[in-house]
């Protein structure tokens, strides 16, 4: 509204407060995850029956399942298996047609198990290396969330030695230590432009570890009903001295020290499972689960950096989750002596309350159809393949922390392979 | 095996790309126009209008403008194209503005003015004083915002002889324009819809000069001319969306340099200064020294060093703005009783504005409640945390008063909420995360 140019003395401004500077960009980065990072793929057999395994005899993935049962399985195994996973997730935000899409990358969730005991003995002794939690989110850095979230890739990696003794000849149990490996990579846009116009970045790097165990039985009945019990205890897993890389423009750098680090534990909440299976004839094999995931641990989400400035504080950012439950169903049929062919669907409730999804894992109540192919390749080698396609709800919400407002919506769809050895 | 795995490779493969190619969408509903009709949207205003940033009238600012992005998502409803009367590349950085340069080690920002491009002669008007011209614009035009003009002068019709923002997007050049009102310029043309951001100046100059350098409009003659400018501007039914002034309070320009920062500054290195003191307004058009209070607004170009400075006066040398014969000059301070004046004016300005819009069913954003709000309680929006702080709360530019890109898409957000409420439209709202705020260097 000045109708001319004067001359600028702005620069004479020496009496404003150092405050002014230091109260720059009250956006501290605050990073968070959500629920939809738990992935169930635990095994090509179990994909195809809509994750069902509790209670079955299928393979060594039952040292994930239920290690109550691996004492109960008529062979030794050594087996492999990845299940290439997209997530395309939606975003639509309130009162504007635009539609902001995740880019297509694939993560790649995989399992190994080998269970072995001698033969005709009472126990057996497994290992699993699996990836339980995980994440693969990539918006890119010019939608409108830039500042909630770029890009996320979580990768949680639990190796378990596991014991499984078979009691009687219808019951057994089992257990196994847990240990995980995570890393994380997360990015996310800081609203301070460049001198051209080109905003900050904030990235945080790192990896660490948790421990855990988790323990099952396994009950056969003379009706040819079987029934498992698993548990999975809580993994809290710590990032210690993660890489913090903050990128803005020069002058603003040293609001931002560097090089710096940040500590982190995130609770990966136990998961608790029954699990039916039934077989009616010799060629159907029936299975029901149903899993209580105890998310109400995750109440929030810290960063402690090594260096705080003014503008860089620890962040401690509420989560509140709740807790979840799923619930499984599958069938697998003999065709052949040498071909199966299995189906199976499930329904999760969502861990995230009202307010609080985010674009890490924008979760919702969700459902899940699968189908899968078993063949025998030899007598001691089975092929399976599975795909399933997974829905999110659509959801509308307005984060209380961004405000970022609009509706979510995701699928995910994700073939899978796996080779199993048995002998 | 080998043919298994290959096989198994392939089926992997092509599954995933065909899935990649799959896309998650959410089914939106069309958005409508309502009852209005955008096929030629006309802006009129000010500087606000003219997309003016950084104490200047720039390339990158034009660009930004409000009008701008209102009109690009008009676009979506069928709205027509928009066309700016923009600087070319060649002269992007138009009438010059400012750039930050960097900090002091005090926290201090460092400004510098980047030199105009696009001036073409400084002339002197007899009994006004300098005009400056600029490039003329020639084409057509959707955006009318012109920097420093008044509601008051909307029927002037030397204004295109003394105002180069207006002068330039005349036909013809200065000194002929001696009969172009600028409510009959950006009416000549038919439109279907316009938005109305005039009246900002009449208060606005007055307090930015610190009360001393301007005067407030009339209230009755502002009445008068809003309701003019209205009834013309919907004289052929068209429907609009008008904005309220804001409280000159509202702005960085006045609540960034303060009475108490600069005592404890001064007290810093003289423990024996007691207070500052000002000319203030007592009444009417009498001003007397008295201390300084929180009440009292100075301006963000008050160059604090001129405080303690030694000043001539029949007592002998007196440090600037530390005694009562030494205040510090009117112009740099909107005083407490300016402050009320000019709030008094604005309420009034306000009243008209929003009972003429009412009366012809516009419109209206209340720029008024929504900065004084912005003020209060800041404003988070997609994860960014705004505020009315000078440089660091992204809304308001390095001149304290406009809008940096992100503020102005702010605004023109604001304006669509109103337009759609009134006229039951459902224009798609920008997207103000990709809008920047200040730049840093």
């Amino acid at each position: 509204m000045f109708s001319q140019n004067k001359r600028h003395i702005i620069n004479q401004l020496y009496f404003i407060m150092r405050k002014l500077i230091l109260l720059l960009f009250a956006i501290i980065p605050s990073f968070v995850l959500a629920q939809g990072f738990q992935v169930n793929l635990h095994g090509q057999k179990q994909i195809g029956m809509g994750h069902t395994g509790t209670g079955l005899l299928q393979d060594g993935a039952s040292v994930l399942f239920n290690p109550g049962a691996v004492a109960m399985l008529p062979q030794n195994y050594v087996q492999a298996g990845m299940s290439p996973l997209l997530f395309k997730s939606d975003f639509n935000p309130s009162g504007s047609t635009d539609q902001f899409r995740t880019k297509s990358k694939i993560a790649t969730p995989f399992t190994a198990y080998g269970v072995w005991g001698p033969k005709d003995a009472r126990w057996k002794i497994g290992l699993g290396v699996y990836t339980p939690y995980g994440g693969l989110t990539d918006w890119g850095n010019d939608w409108i969330g830039k500042y909630s979230l770029e890009s996320l890739n979580l990768k949680a990696i639990y190796f378990q030695p596991t014991l499984s003794v078979k009691l009687t000849d219808f019951l057994s149990v089992g257990a196994g230590f847990v240990y995980n490996h995570g890393t994380v990579d997360l990015t996310r846009a800081i609203p301070v432009s460049n001198s051209s116009g080109q905003d900050g970045q904030a990235e945080l790097k790192g990896s660490g570890h948790g421990f855990g165990w988790n323990a099952g039985a396994f009950l056969k009945t003379d009706i040819g009903l079987t029934i498992g019990l698993d548990y999975r205890s809580q993994v809290n897993t710590t990032v210690k001295n993660g890489n913090a890389i903050f990128n803005v423009a020069n002058s603003i750098q040293s609001n931002f020290p560097q090089p710096n680090t940040f500590t982190t534990t995130l609770p990966l909440p136990s998961t608790s499972s029954i699990g039916l299976g039934y077989k009616p004839s010799d060629k159907w094999t029936l299975a029901l689960d149903a899993n209580f995931t105890k998310w109400d641990v995750y109440k929030t989400l810290g960063f402690d950096y090594a260096k705080n400035a003014p503008t860089l504080q620890d962040t401690y950012s509420p989560r509140n989750y709740k807790n979840g439950w799923s619930y499984r169903a599958g069938a697998e049929y003999k065709a052949t002596s040498k071909l199966f062919v299995r189906g199976g669907g499930g329904y999760v409730t969502t861990a995230v309350r009202d307010g609080y999804v985010t674009p890490e894992a924008p979760d919702a109540n969700r459902y899940y159809l699968t189908a899968g192919l078993g063949y025998k390749v030899t007598k001691n080698l089975d092929l399976d393949v599975s795909f399933e396609y997974e829905h999110l709800d659509a959801r509308t919400q307005t984060n209380i922390e961004s405000q970022l407002s609009g509706t979510f919506k995701t699928n995910v769809y994700i073939p899978g392979l796996s080779l199993a050895y048995h002998w | 095996m080998k043919t298994y795995s290959s096989y198994l490779h392939i089926f992997l493969v092509t599954g995933l790309l065909g899935f990649a190619a799959c896309k998650t969408s959410i089914n939106t509903p069309a958005p409508s126009r309502g009852t209005a009709d955008f096929s030629r949207y006309i802006s009129v205003g000010n500087s606000l209008t003219a997309g003016y940033a950084d104490n200047g009238l720039y390339l990158e600012g034009q660009l930004n403008s409000y009008p701008s992005i209102i009109a690009a998502q008009m676009q979506k409803v069928g709205g027509g194209t928009f066309t700016q009367p923009l600087f070319g590349t060649d002269q992007a950085d138009g009438s010059g503005h400012l750039i930050l340069t960097g900090f002091n080690a005090d926290g201090t920002p460092k400004t510098q003015q980047v030199a105009a491009t696009a001036v073409r002669n400084q002339v002197t008007v007899p009994n006004f004083g300098t005009v400056t011209l600029f490039t003329k614009y020639k084409g057509d035009i959707n955006n009318y915002g012109v920097p420093g003009i008044k509601l008051q002068q909307i029927t002037f019709g030397q204004l295109g002889n003394l105002n180069g923002y207006f002068e330039r997007m005349l036909p013809t050049d200065f000194p002929t324009n001696t009969n172009s009102t600028y409510l009959d310029f950006v009416t000549a043309k038919p439109y279907t819809f316009f938005t109305d951001w005039l009246g900002n100046n009449d208060a606005l100059l007055y307090a930015t000069s610190g009360g001393a350098g301007d005067v407030l409009t009339d209230k009755a003659q502002f009445s008068q001319l809003y309701n003019l400018s209205i009834t013309q501007l919907t004289k052929t039914g068209q429907k609009g969306a008008v904005a309220t002034i804001p409280d000159v309070t509202a702005v960085p320009y006045f609540n960034t340099v303060t009475v108490g920062a600069i005592l404890a500054a001064v007290q810093k290195a003289n423990p024996a200064a007691k207070a500052l003191y000002v000319n203030a307004l007592v009444s009417g058009t009498t001003y007397a020294p008295r201390v300084a209070t929180a009440a009292d607004l100075i301006i963000l170009t008050f160059p604090t060093s001129m405080i303690g400075q030694p000043v001539s006066t029949p007592a002998g040398n007196l440090p600037y703005g530390l005694t009562p014969y030494t205040p510090i000059d009117n112009k740099y301070v909107l005083d407490q009783g300016e402050v009320a004046l000019t709030q008094d004016y604005v309420n009034a300005y306000n009243a008209t504005i929003k009972s003429v819009a009412s009366s012809k069913g516009l419109a209206i954003f209340d720029a008024y409640t929504f900065l004084n709000n912005v003020k209060a309680n800041g404003l988070v929006v997609d994860g960014v945390n705004l505020s009315s702080a000078y440089i660091s709360g992204g809304i308001f530019s390095l001149d304290g008063v406009h809008l940096t890109p992100r503020g102005y898409a702010v605004v023109a957000n604001e304006f669509i909420k109103a337009i759609n409420k009134q006229y039951n439209a459902s224009i798609p709202l920008a997207n103000v995360s990709s809008y920047r705020g200040v730049k840093f260097p």
